[in-house]
């Protein structure tokens, strides 16, 4: 009977052996089928001590082969690790590091989302004679050794809602958050809270979250990852994965495969090694924090000791997060440090009790940190060639104008209100006081003479003579100041709705000129080049580009891709997908940060991260409205792997500064918008507009088909379902942008605006 | 003309486009008509068709296909695009396209730059005010803040009552708009921000111009307007008198004309009526020099009753009742004008060839429009076939009709339900008003509808309000 259990659990290590290496031959592998099979045959005739002999020596064999194969495992072994049903799950570490756990909301199947379990778990530590229960929240992804229903860890928006609704409750509890992550990806449906929104949402919620939070990575898949990954510190398991894509999703847009055929698994291998996925990468790159090692070829369930150096990695970490920020600075480091030495002489920190809810003032401390550790991120992966004359010419620019708006805006317009209130009030005052005296006159007046009905010299002129009137500053109706390039031809423009709303064909130049490429039947927004928006939207003459010189790079040396930034840049002329600048509407100075989809589909990499987070600072250094204007987005650049990923938290981050001292942070979908800015900095704002015709969302159609199966319906992504959804606050008629954009700029906002 | 061959793409139907073909004939130009299904019978189809052996007709799905009628002009091989009026005809788009196409055509009508400018109501009434011609109070730009606007409207509404004015009434329109379309009135300030809102809506639905005007509502006028002529390159332009079309449908369209605008020898008005005639001509011709106006146009005034002129709009284009005037006018002592004649002779580059001086204009012109419909019922058109129709024949009479005189004709649902157009003529007001009750008299229009009920028209009242012509 024990023979047969044993045999079994070695038959079962064999195949996950086999899987992991998908099947490529391999002699060791071989060799210990060949010395299973014959243990298997030997093992009835054995006597039980001999048999105990044969199985141990087995076991050698299997331990020795394990450890030579975990040397040679390639990137996308690793993804098939993690992947693989026989890893360890959220299950085994509930049920093996902590002392004791209750399920939030879920058991089984019975979930809102089974991908996402939230668990209160405890742990508990004996210093001294006293024993306390350490509470925290446990939030993360259940892959449930290929149950089913668990979708693989893929959560889907209502899951994440629901982590993010714990989160908060563990602030209000003021008890740190444990957050596993073990995703391929968040699951791309549209439905309320809706896949990008909500990872926005999370994102921007996790940012300041004043309770320590530890985020541990084993499967890192995108956008899914990071709606719970954003941490104080990042551990990641040794086998595990992080990246912004799959390597099968990165093959399939590399490969460009045709519809409905795969990719070679040699060119998937290929790009998982390129994307530097691995933990070693990530350490390297400065993504996680701490590597936990795994056994040989992953953990599994029953790799206790694994769990046990987990248990203590975890509290030391999240003992050393509530220490570095609780206290006085000076002790905080020596205290620090001491405990640092400690552990390497073998502290064991189930006797060491540190406490972890945090007092007010080391919340401040740990949010500031925690957006200071993220600011520094990727910054090796962006190319800043702006010369030192021009920085300075910057920073004097910058200083000039907080001086000058502080004086204008602070002290001298404060002063006048307050006067003019004053003299108001007064006049009021004054004016009530005659009336009443002089009432009975009135009548009197009134009774002779109908001298109040003489008609006024000033009320004829202004109805009959030609008024003031300066049109330039409106470019309403059909006075544009750059017309769209397809103005130039001479042929006629199909509106894409005619079958159903009978638009009659258009001619070019009245489409892409004063139409402003709006079908004038039905509405529908053709795509413009963002030139458009440049010229009509700001006041002429008012843009001021700034950080243009930081370039778009290749941080991980794809093959190729340097090229095909060069081929982007010769054809954009610009240096990178996005474009940051200063200008004014209607007088309003404003910074606006624009997305444009010729240079790489509008992708966001490290340097469009870095200005995008920079424009943001300005605007709140300089106490200016900040617009994103997307003129399309196809997501993260995944060329940058995890340097683009990270943007997602980083420039979350810098708008969650933003909006918190009082800025007024607008956001403006056109044509396509899709993937991580949607999931993070983009969907976090609470004023999201789509340019009518615009399609929002998270996953394409395509990559929705080919994740979940399911069938997209038409115009599944269009502002209108979105605005329906909850997705954004509104749509836009293009030709109004300026107005709508001046009428917010005036009336919405926090206080920390230069005009307020 | 002017060495090249041209031929004339024809982009209207009904009683326009026969009096095109009748122009084109005229001049000897080739030109060339469209038509839709339901009118393969109307007047126009079967002018074009009996025209020759040549191929003369073409069948588009909708006249309002630009895209369908130059393709028709392109086939054709059609060297110039006559709009009529409405359709296409004030489209200052549709004339640049024309212009500005790969294959280029002439434009009969102003350039498109005139049009435009024009088109506009709020620049019309700015050129105006530029020009010191009266306008109606009220604002000359666009107004889109709502609290800004309703500031104005009050002072109109106040501006009224200290003019002594009872009912104070602030019309909001659209300043793209016109023929009644996108006008509202308010007497009640509280009504106005509501009403603002839904015209200014109307007008960027309608129209893609938010632009809104405000005014004052002028109460008990006379409709007058001018009728204007200029070469190409507006070196000479010329005017062809006044006409007066205060009657009208209680939908503000036009039911009977007269030329000249007011008569002071026949009627005696509260004002100096030829002064104030004199007045709006000048006006006019100063507007439409500053403008270079370079084809035929029509100023629109009303007159208030203690004479004070507004202009009102101008229309680009060729009217309906530009015959009116032409029977009233002589050039070189020779009748017979024909403004249409004119309008493309001169749009395709041709001099006018004589000066003001030598229009002379003589008598009284009376136009009617003969329409089925009832003018008791809020004149609702009446639908059904016509059975016997025929016209007296007359010297100083001229009937233009695309209804046949000797077959039943099915009146179409789908456009402008005119039947006919009459015109007549008479030395004295006096006698051009009793040609005119005598004409409506021996006239017959028989029919039944579906429903066998006989044929309404609107000859009774057409009768009854010439007793009422030129009177203020």
């Amino acid at each position: 009977m024990e023979t047969e259990k044993q045999l079994q659990r070695l038959n079962e290590r064999l195949t996950y052996m086999r899987e992991i290496f998908a099947d490529k031959d391999n002699e060791h592998i071989r060799r210990l089928e060949a010395a299973t099979a014959d243990y298997a045959s030997r093992a009835p005739d054995l006597g039980a001590r001999e048999r105990r002999d044969a199985l141990l020596s087995l076991e050698e064999d299997f331990a020795s082969v394990e450890q030579a194969l975990d040397a040679s495992l390639t990137p996308m072994d690793k993804v098939r690790i993690v992947r693989h049903p026989q890893r360890f799950c959220l299950r085994d570490i509930l049920e093996n590091v902590y002392d004791g756990y209750t399920e939030i909301g879920s058991m089984d199947e019975h979930s809102i989302d089974p991908a996402m379990v939230i668990a209160r778990g405890y742990i508990t530590r004996r210093h001294g004679k006293r024993v306390t229960n350490q509470s925290v929240m446990i939030v993360g992804h259940e892959k449930g050794h290929g149950e089913e229903f668990r979708n693989g860890g893929s959560a889907k928006p209502w899951g994440n809602a629901k982590a993010l609704h714990y989160m908060k409750v563990a602030e209000t509890e003021n008890i740190p958050v444990h957050a596993y992550v073990f995703t391929p990806g968040s699951y791309p449906i549209e439905d309320t809270p809706g896949a990008a929104q909500q990872i926005a949402a999370n994102i921007y919620g996790m940012a300041s979250l004043r309770v320590p939070l530890i985020a541990v990575i084993s499967e890192g898949g995108s956008g899914g990852a990071e709606a719970v990954a954003l941490a104080d510190r990042r551990l990641m398991f040794s086998h595990g994965y992080y990246s912004v894509i799959s390597p099968e999703g990165a093959a399939a847009i590399e490969g460009k495969p045709d519809p409905g055929g795969r990719v070679s698994p040699a060119l998937v291998e290929q790009c998982a090694g390129r994307m530097k996925i691995t933990a070693e990468d990530n350490l390297r790159m400065g993504y996680v924090d701490q590597i936990i090692r795994e056994p040989d070829l992953g953990a599994r369930p029953y790799h206790y000791d694994f769990f046990r150096s987990l248990r203590q990695e975890l509290l030391r970490v999240t003992d050393e997060v509530s220490i570095s920020v609780r206290g006085l600075p000076l002790f905080r480091a020596l205290r620090l440090r001491s405990r640092r030495k400690r552990a390497a002489r073998g502290l064991d920190f189930e006797t060491s009790y540190v406490r972890w809810n945090l007092p007010p003032s080391a919340q401040v401390l740990l949010v500031n940190r925690r957006h200071r550790k993220f600011r520094d991120l990727s910054l090796h992966a962006v190319r800043d060639l702006t010369p030192l004359s021009r920085r300075i010419g910057d920073i004097r620019r910058e200083v000039g104008w907080i001086v000058y708006s502080r004086f204008r805006h602070d002290m001298l317009q404060k002063r006048r209100q307050k006067v003019s209130e004053y003299v108001e009030e007064v006049k009021s005052e004054w004016t009530l006081f005659f009336e009443r005296a002089l009432a009975p006159l009135h009548k009197l007046v009134a009774l002779f003479g109908r001298a109040s009905e003489r008609l006024s010299v000033e009320t004829v002129r202004e109805l009959t003579e030609l008024s003031e009137w300066n049109d330039n500053q409106e470019q309403r109706g059909r006075r544009w100041a750059y017309a769209g390039a397809g103005a130039g031809e001479d042929r006629a423009v199909s509106c894409p709705n005619s079958g159903i709303h009978g638009c009659l064909d258009q001619w070019a130049p009245d489409l892409y000129g004063e139409f402003a490429g709006v079908c004038p039947n039905c509405g529908h927004h053709f795509p413009m080049e963002y030139q458009w928006y440049l010229h009509n939207v700001f006041d002429e003459g008012s843009i001021v580009e700034f950080a243009e010189d930081v370039e778009a790079g290749n941080p991980l040396d794809m093959e190729g891709f340097s090229a095909k930034l060069a081929a982007s840049r010769q054809k954009t002329g610009r240096k990178s997908a996005c474009m940051v600048f200063e200008a004014r509407i209607k007088d309003v100075r404003l910074i606006t940060a624009m997305l444009t989809a010729d240079f790489r589909g509008g992708t966001v990499g490290a340097a469009e991260g870095e200005k995008f987070i920079r424009a943001a600072e300005r605007a709140e250094r300089m106490r200016f409205p900040f617009f994103a204007y997307v003129h399309g987005t196809a997501g993260i650049r995944i060329q940058e792997g995890t340097n683009g990923l990270i943007q997602m938290p980083r420039c979350t981050m810098a708008v969650r500064r933003y909006i918190d001292a009082g800025g007024l942070y607008i956001v403006c979908y056109d044509t396509k918008s899709y993937a991580g800015p949607v999931a993070s900095f983009l969907g976090c704002s609470p004023y999201q507009f789509g340019i009518r015709s615009a399609d929002v969302g998270f996953a394409g159609p395509a990559v929705i088909v080919e994740t979940t199966g399911l069938p997209v319906p038409p115009h599944y992504h269009n502002v209108y379902k979105a605005l329906a959804r909850g997705h954004i606050q509104g749509i836009w008629d293009r030709r109004e942008l300026r107005f709508n954009l001046s009428r917010a700029l005036l009336t919405m906002g926090g206080r920390n605006l230069y005009y307020r | 003309m002017s060495g090249k061959e041209h031929k004339i793409l024809i982009a209207n139907r009904g009683e326009i486009a026969v009096r095109i073909i009748r122009a084109c004939r005229k001049l000897g130009l080739d030109f060339v008509c469209v038509y839709t299904a339901p009118d393969a019978e109307s007047g126009h189809a079967r002018a074009a068709a009996e025209a020759g052996p040549e191929k003369r007709l073409y069948r588009v799905s909708s006249y309002h296909d630009a895209n369908e009628l130059l393709a028709v002009a392109d086939a054709a091989g059609a060297t110039a695009v006559h709009p009529g009026y409405g359709f296409f005809a004030e489209d200052y788009r549709f004339a640049r396209r024309v212009k500005q196409r790969g294959r280029s055509l002439d434009f009969i009508g102003p350039s498109w730059e005139v049009i435009r400018a024009l088109g506009d109501k709020i620049n019309t009434k700015r050129l105006a005010r530029s020009l010191g011609v009266p306008t109606v109070p009220g604002s000359d730009k666009p107004i889109y803040d709502e609290m800004e606007a309703e500031k104005f409207a009050r002072t109109i509404y106040e501006f009224q009552l200290q003019q002594g004015i009872e009912h104070p009434v602030v019309l909001v329109k659209a300043s793209a708009g016109g023929g009644g379309m996108g006008i509202e009135e308010v007497d009640d300030m509280d009504l106005f921000r509501s009403v603002f809102r839904r015209i200014r809506n109307y007008a960027s639905r309608q129209f893609k111009d938010e632009g809104v005007l405000i005014e004052q509502r002028i109460r008990d006028f006379n409709h007058l307007e001018v009728q204007i002529l200029a070469e190409r390159g507006a070196g000479q332009i010329v005017h062809f008198g006044t006409r007066n079309c205060s009657i009208q449908s209680t939908g503000l369209q036009k039911r009977l004309e007269v030329a000249p605008g007011f008569d002071p020898s026949a009627v005696r008005y509260r004002f100096d009526a030829a002064k104030l005639l004199a007045e709006i001509t000048e006006h006019s011709l100063a507007l439409a020099r500053e403008v270079r106006y370079d084809n035929i146009g029509t100023w629109e005034w009303i007159v208030s009753r203690d004479g004070t002129p507004f202009l009102m709009e101008v229309n680009t284009r060729i009217q309906v009742e530009n015959g009116v005037s032409a029977a009233v006018s002589s050039i070189r002592g020779k009748d017979g004008t024909d403004l249409i004649a004119e309008q493309i002779r001169t749009a395709l580059g041709e001099p006018l060839g004589y000066t003001q001086d030598d229009i002379r204009f003589d008598g009284v012109g009376i136009e009617y429009r003969i329409i089925a419909e009832d003018p008791d019922r809020n004149f609702t058109p009446w639908v059904g076939r016509i059975e016997r129709f025929s016209v007296p024949e007359r010297d100083r009479l001229s009937v233009h009709t695309h209804v046949p005189y000797n077959r039943p004709y099915d009146i179409p649902t789908e456009f402008d339900p005119n039947l006919a157009l009459a015109i007549i003529r008479g030395a004295t007001l006096e006698e051009a008003a009793a040609r005119g009750r005598e004409f409506l008299d021996a006239l017959v229009l028989e029919g039944k509808s579906p429903s066998g009920d006989p044929l309404v028209s609107n000859v009774a009242f057409l009768r009854r309000m010439t007793e009422h012509i030129l009177m203020f």
